[in-house]
């Protein structure tokens, strides 16, 4: 589904991504890995299409397509979803008109019609129950003055209303204390299918408790130095990275 | 009364003429003063008329008796002005009585920097690169002002040179000792701070009569790249003198001035203070505290123009007004197109203590980019009754818990004076004005 | 969120200015130029009565020894006042019409095209219309049902003719003739413009409403409304504006009083669209506009308005707070595009005790258009604890416009309590880049931005109204981007 060959980026002339390779198939749940400043976010970010970020180097195909020189909204239309690290609030768009104006530019941009009010409150009303969300929150101004949990709840709920083929987690996890992250990821894994795909990226291991990886990369410096199952994550997270390090200056 | 303005624009016109005999005509600067007198004749005295002098009629103080040479030069002791100067520190002082320089009373210096007199600097040629370059190149044609060139003749002239830190502050003070009846003075002030210099400048006028006395002074300040300047004017007047106290600003980059102005006393006191960003990374910050009563008035008009990016600039004016008194705050912040990134902030707040106290502000945002945070806040109100419960049910009787929250108002802007001293004396000016002892600083 | 379900239904694709037509109707014009035959002539082809002839001389006598302001943050080529038709009314054989179907069709084909088809008003909405188009009532719906509460909705040349006591009294009182140089000049010349009355202890059952439009080339438009609310009554009343597409720019230069007695409440808002002027600023409505209000002792006003269209706009809803515990409101968005001028905002004059008043003022610039607050807050040292609030925000769209912000506060009473605070700020790249991310390209993420920056603003609209300002906003931003 996703195929990202060799992709160097830049933000303001810094090189951050150094030649990063990915595969992710219809289905799959991997999880991407790395110490601050690895370029965890940048690659979200890129795939996403950023325009902070330029791409030097590489494709980025979805779907058999390159999207290399898609705009961040031609992305989304295709089924990419991005959920933010730190979401930005809009004031006085409400959560309801947003992903309302969200779901039916997606629809028209694939050619259908907009979504009759009443699938989309019926949809919503299901959605939000899926995830715990009371109806009130659906009024408030989009992520303006959301705690951190409301916030990473919001990116799920709206991840569950568009309903993408490949999902972003970027840091989901941060900020949010247990009983938050379970929902979170109860969420996550209720809107799994066989047809789509997840890239969780996370500093710490124990998201991965509650969303199961079946991949897992190492970023370091820009480079997936190491891929493996679930138990590399665990491995991570009792030695921590030096060991890696090393491993990549001696190879 | 209308008659009035006329003839003491008549009196200063043909004053001037007596006044140029009296200097030297072969002088590059007779130019200079004559273009500024026509100004001053086809404007006139500002009226009420002109939007910037909306709120402050200068008629009251005009008076076609006032004298406009100081017929006898009186001399002072230090005892008699001791108490108008920050004396507990070690300072250079620049002092004039009825606008004339007093040597005896003054300490100037020429080591490691210039603190001495506009006289000297305007007259001496080894100084007309730095007249040419900044004399009177800032100071906007408007009639007050042009008024003041066409009679620039004395003054404080300051200069920190390059990489210099000024080690003591540089008083300017001005007294007027009622030796005649009715006065009107003229004094005009340079400061040149230099590439990296800092220096510290404390500025007053003062009247030691009841005798009227209506001063209108120009100070023109420049801060070439990184220099700094922390500048203090403290108004704190007899009921009958009057102030038209001007201040130009021009900074260059990564340049930091600090203005504040103290208005605690005076008849009128208008003061107009516009600084000219000319750089990147420039803060221009201005404070005000102003406590006034009886039938007192004073205007703050300010003015910031952003005309390059990453500059900042802060305006944080507090005013206390009792009795009859009227305050004016008319703060203005124009960036433009170019100055992205500015930040610009101004806040007028204020307490009408009285009923019939005024207080009229107009806090105007022009903006022209797109990139900037720029927002003002305007508080005209009450004392904050919570507070003011709160205070009272610790025991503290409403009249002493008022003053304190009024003290504590004021005295937030005073947190960043750098001059301990100074801010000791003016901590105890405004506990005074407003009627409260404190054994304590707050 | 009292919308959402309206919004969901709601989506738009409308390109250029959607009103931009002009109706090919025969109109009743009179020579271009003014004086004092030209406002005799007005007054007689109205059939006035002598007093009436009389207070508009004396206002035209006014207003030739004034002088046009120029005070506001405004350029414009001011109008040659001889060079335009004082008068101009759709020739129908008949001066009224007793119902709807007598009205001209093709009259009726531009209300529907305005999307205020009056039939669909009146079965859907439930609203009263009064409809002014160049200057002359056209007609006035609902009538019947109004007059059986005794709530009069008529023009105010019928309201002239029929009820003189009340408009002797009323007419001028709040917005005196020679006001101001526009408001002289619409004191000389006003052809037309609604007129409401509502009883003693009324409340009117529907929003009443007027629209007004420029039609005919070369004729200036000069509306005057009058709202009475008797004691303790209320009314919320609607005014719209729309203007076709013409090279040359048009006049409006309207008068709006409204008297709201002891207890009642008046409602006013404004959703106004005159052509702005094509995108090199060639073309336009000069919107110079009176508004007022005043207040007795209880009585509410609140002003709300969009405004999105016009060259130039010189317009300040106004509240005199003249009783005790009145309230003034003012809600405004004003939104300038391509090369458009606004220089608007409120007064708030606080007269009497326990006075309060609100202004929240939402500023949107885009283009190389510039837009300008201007408010008063007025603290008499007679009104004790007056309470203002005052918000005003702009928003700013490219590095070509400008806004600007200009505040009066004047207070005279230390139990006077009074907090103004603005802000400047743009549309984030990071919140585009988010609304990008789930799907809403750029053109509409600015729209859903903008609109939740104006929401507090039309909240405050009816709802028809809402929906209607939050498409204007839309359009009116077109072009825009880049």
């Amino acid at each position: 589904m996703l195929q990202i060959k060799n992709l160097h980026a830049t933000v303001e002339g810094e090189e951050i991504l150094k030649g990063i390779n990915l595969s992710i198939k219809p289905g799959e749940v991997h999880a991407i890995m790395g110490p601050n400043g690895s370029g965890k976010s940048t690659l979200a970010s890129v795939i996403a299409g950023n325009e902070d970020y330029e791409v030097q180097e590489g494709d980025i195909i979805f779907d058999k397509a390159n999207i290399s020189e898609l705009s961040p909204d031609e992305r989304a239309h295709k089924g990419i979803f991005l959920s933010f690290q730190y979401p930005v609030s809009i004031p006085g768009v409400s959560v309801t008109n947003f992903i309302k104006t969200s779901i039916n530019q997606i629809r028209k941009s694939r050619g259908l019609e907009e979504m009759s009010a009443s699938d989309m409150l019926k949809t919503m009303r299901e959605k939000s129950k899926l995830l715990g969300i009371d109806r009130k929150f659906l009024s408030r101004s989009l992520n303006e003055n959301f705690s951190g949990g409301e916030k990473k709840r919001n990116e799920i709920f709206q991840m569950a209303m568009l309903e993408p083929k490949l999902a972003i987690l970027d840091e989901t996890d941060s900020g949010l204390d247990i009983d938050a992250l379970k929902t979170v990821a109860n969420g996550v894994n209720k809107l799994r299918t066989e047809d789509n795909a997840t890239l969780v990226i996370t500093h710490y291991q124990r998201l991965l408790d509650y969303i199961v990886p079946d991949v897992v990369h190492v970023l370091l410096d820009g480079k997936i130095v190491k891929s493996g199952d679930k138990d590399l994550a665990l491995k991570l997270e009792r030695e921590g990275y030096d060991w890696l390090k090393t491993e990549t200056v001696n190879a | 009364m209308a008659q009035t303005d006329q003839d003491l624009k008549e009196k200063l016109i043909s004053s001037f003429f007596a006044f140029e005999e009296q200097m030297d005509l072969e002088n590059d600067h007779h130019q200079m003063r004559d273009d500024a007198i026509k100004i001053f004749e086809e404007k006139g005295f500002p009226t009420k008329k002109l939007e910037e002098w909306k709120y402050t009629s200068l008629r009251p103080v005009l008076n076609s008796d006032f004298n406009l040479f100081p017929k006898e030069e009186k001399s002072l002791e230090y005892n008699d002005i001791k108490k108008y100067c920050i004396h507990d520190i070690d300072s250079y002082q620049i002092v004039f009585i009825d606008g004339v320089y007093s040597s005896h009373l003054s300490t100037t210096t020429h080591d490691k920097f210039d603190a001495c007199l506009m006289s000297s600097f305007l007259n001496r040629p080894k100084y007309k690169p730095l007249v040419d370059k900044y004399f009177n190149q800032i100071t906007p044609k408007e009639s007050m002002d042009a008024l003041n060139t066409a009679f620039s003749k004395e003054g404080a002239y300051i200069r920190v040179p390059k990489e210099v830190a000024a080690e003591k502050p540089v008083q300017i003070l001005n007294f007027s000792t009622g030796s005649d009846e009715k006065l009107m003075l003229q004094p005009r002030n340079l400061i040149i701070v230099e590439e990296g210099a800092e220096v510290e400048v404390i500025e007053r006028h003062q009247s030691l009569t009841e005798n009227e006395v209506l001063t209108n002074s120009v100070t023109e300040i420049f801060l070439e790249k990184n220099a700094k300047l922390d500048h203090y004017k403290i108004q704190n007047d007899k009921q009958k003198a009057s102030l038209i106290d001007s201040t130009y600003v021009k900074q260059a980059e990564s340049s930091d001035c600090e203005i504040y102005t103290f208005s605690f006393g005076g008849k009128l006191t208008r003061n107009n203070l516009h600084y000219f960003q000319d750089g990147e990374y420039i803060n221009s910050s201005m404070k005000g505290v102003t406590i006034i009563e009886d039938k007192q008035h004073v205007d703050h008009n300010t003015l910031v123009h952003h005309t390059q990016p990453n500059c900042e600039s802060h305006q944080d004016y507090k005013g206390i007004f009792a009795d009859r008194s009227t305050g004016v705050f008319n703060g203005r912040v124009l960036v433009d197109k170019i100055a992205q990134k500015t930040n610009a902030f101004q806040s007028n707040n204020n307490i009408l203590i009285d009923d019939k106290a005024t207080i009229n502000s107009k806090p105007q945002l022009e903006i022209f980019a797109d990139d900037v945070a720029c927002s003002h806040g305007c508080t005209i109100g009450e004392l904050d009754e919570e507070a003011l419960f709160y205070m009272r049910s610790r025991g503290i009787p409403e009249k002493e818990a008022r003053a304190l929250l009024m003290y504590a108002f004021a005295n937030n802007v005073l947190n960043s004076v750098n001059i301990p001293e100074l801010k000791r004396r003016i901590t105890k000016q405004i506990a005074n004005k407003i009627g409260v002892s404190l054994g304590f600083e707050l | 969120m009292a919308y959402t379900e309206q919004e969901l239904e709601k989506e738009l694709e409308h390109k250029e200015y959607e009103y931009g037509f002009y109706t090919d109707i025969e109109s009743d014009k009179l020579p271009k130029g003014l004086n004092e035959d030209i406002v005799r002539a007005i007054s007689k082809k109205k059939n006035e009565p002598e007093w009436m002839t009389e207070w508009r001389l004396e206002a035209y006598r006014g207003w030739e020894k004034m002088q046009e302001p120029d005070w506001s943050n405004v350029n414009y080529e001011k109008p040659d006042y001889q060079n335009i038709s004082y008068y101009s009314s759709p020739n129908s054989s008949k001066p009224k019409y007793d119902s709807i179907d007598e009205v001209d069709p093709e009259l009726l084909d531009t209300f529907n095209k305005l999307g205020i088809s009056l039939e669909e008003q009146k079965k859907l909405a439930g609203v009263a219309v009064d409809v002014v188009m160049d200057s002359t009532s056209v007609a006035t719906t609902f009538k019947k049902n109004l007059a059986e509460k005794g709530i009069i909705f008529c023009s105010i040349s019928e309201a002239i003719q029929e009820y003189p006591e009340l408009v002797k009294k009323y007419m001028g009182s709040v917005v005196p003739k020679n006001d101001n140089f526009f408001a002289a000049l619409n004191s000389a010349v006003f052809s037309d413009g609604s007129f409401c009355y509502i009883p003693k202890g009324v409340k009117c059952p529907m929003e009443l409403s007027t629209y007004f439009r420029i039609n005919e080339s070369g004729t200036g438009q000069f509306e005057r409304t009058l709202v009475i609310a008797e004691d303790s009554s209320y009314v919320s009343y609607l005014e719209g504006c729309t203007a076709p597409m013409r090279d040359e720019n048009q006049l409006h230069a309207a008068v709006v009083e409204l008297v709201a007695l002891d207890n009642a409440e008046i409602k006013y808002s404004t959703v106004q669209n005159w052509f702005p002027g094509d995108k090199e600023g060639k073309g336009g409505v000069f919107n110079f506009v009176t508004k007022r209000g005043l207040c007795e002792k209880n009585a509410k006003i609140s002003w709300t308005q969009v405004e999105t269209g016009s060259a130039v706009t010189w317009k300040y809803p106004s509240c005199v707070l003249k009783g005790d515990n009145s309230i003034g409101e003012f809600y405004s968005i004003a939104l300038t595009n391509n090369y458009q001028q606004a220089d608007t905002g409120t007064k708030m004059i606080h007269l009497g005790n326990d006075t309060k008043s609100t202004i929240i003022s939402k500023g949107i610039s885009a283009g190389r258009s510039q837009n300008s607050y201007r408010g008063l807050v007025k603290a008499n040292s007679r009104a004790k604890n007056a309470r203002n609030f005052s918000q005003c925000d702009s928003l700013l769209m490219g590095n070509k416009c400008g806004a600007h912000t200009f505040p009066y506060i004047e207070a005279s009473s230390n139990s006077a309590q009074i907090e103004h605070e603005a802000t400047t700020s743009k549309i984030g790249e990071d919140q585009i880049f988010y609304c990008n991310q789930r799907g809403i390209d750029e053109e509409k993420a600015i729209a859903l931005i903008v609109n939740g920056f104006s929401k507090e603003v039309l909240n405050k609209l009816p709802m028809e109204f809402a929906v209607e300002a939050q498409k204007l906003l839309e359009i009116s931003l077109e072009g825009s981007v880049g």
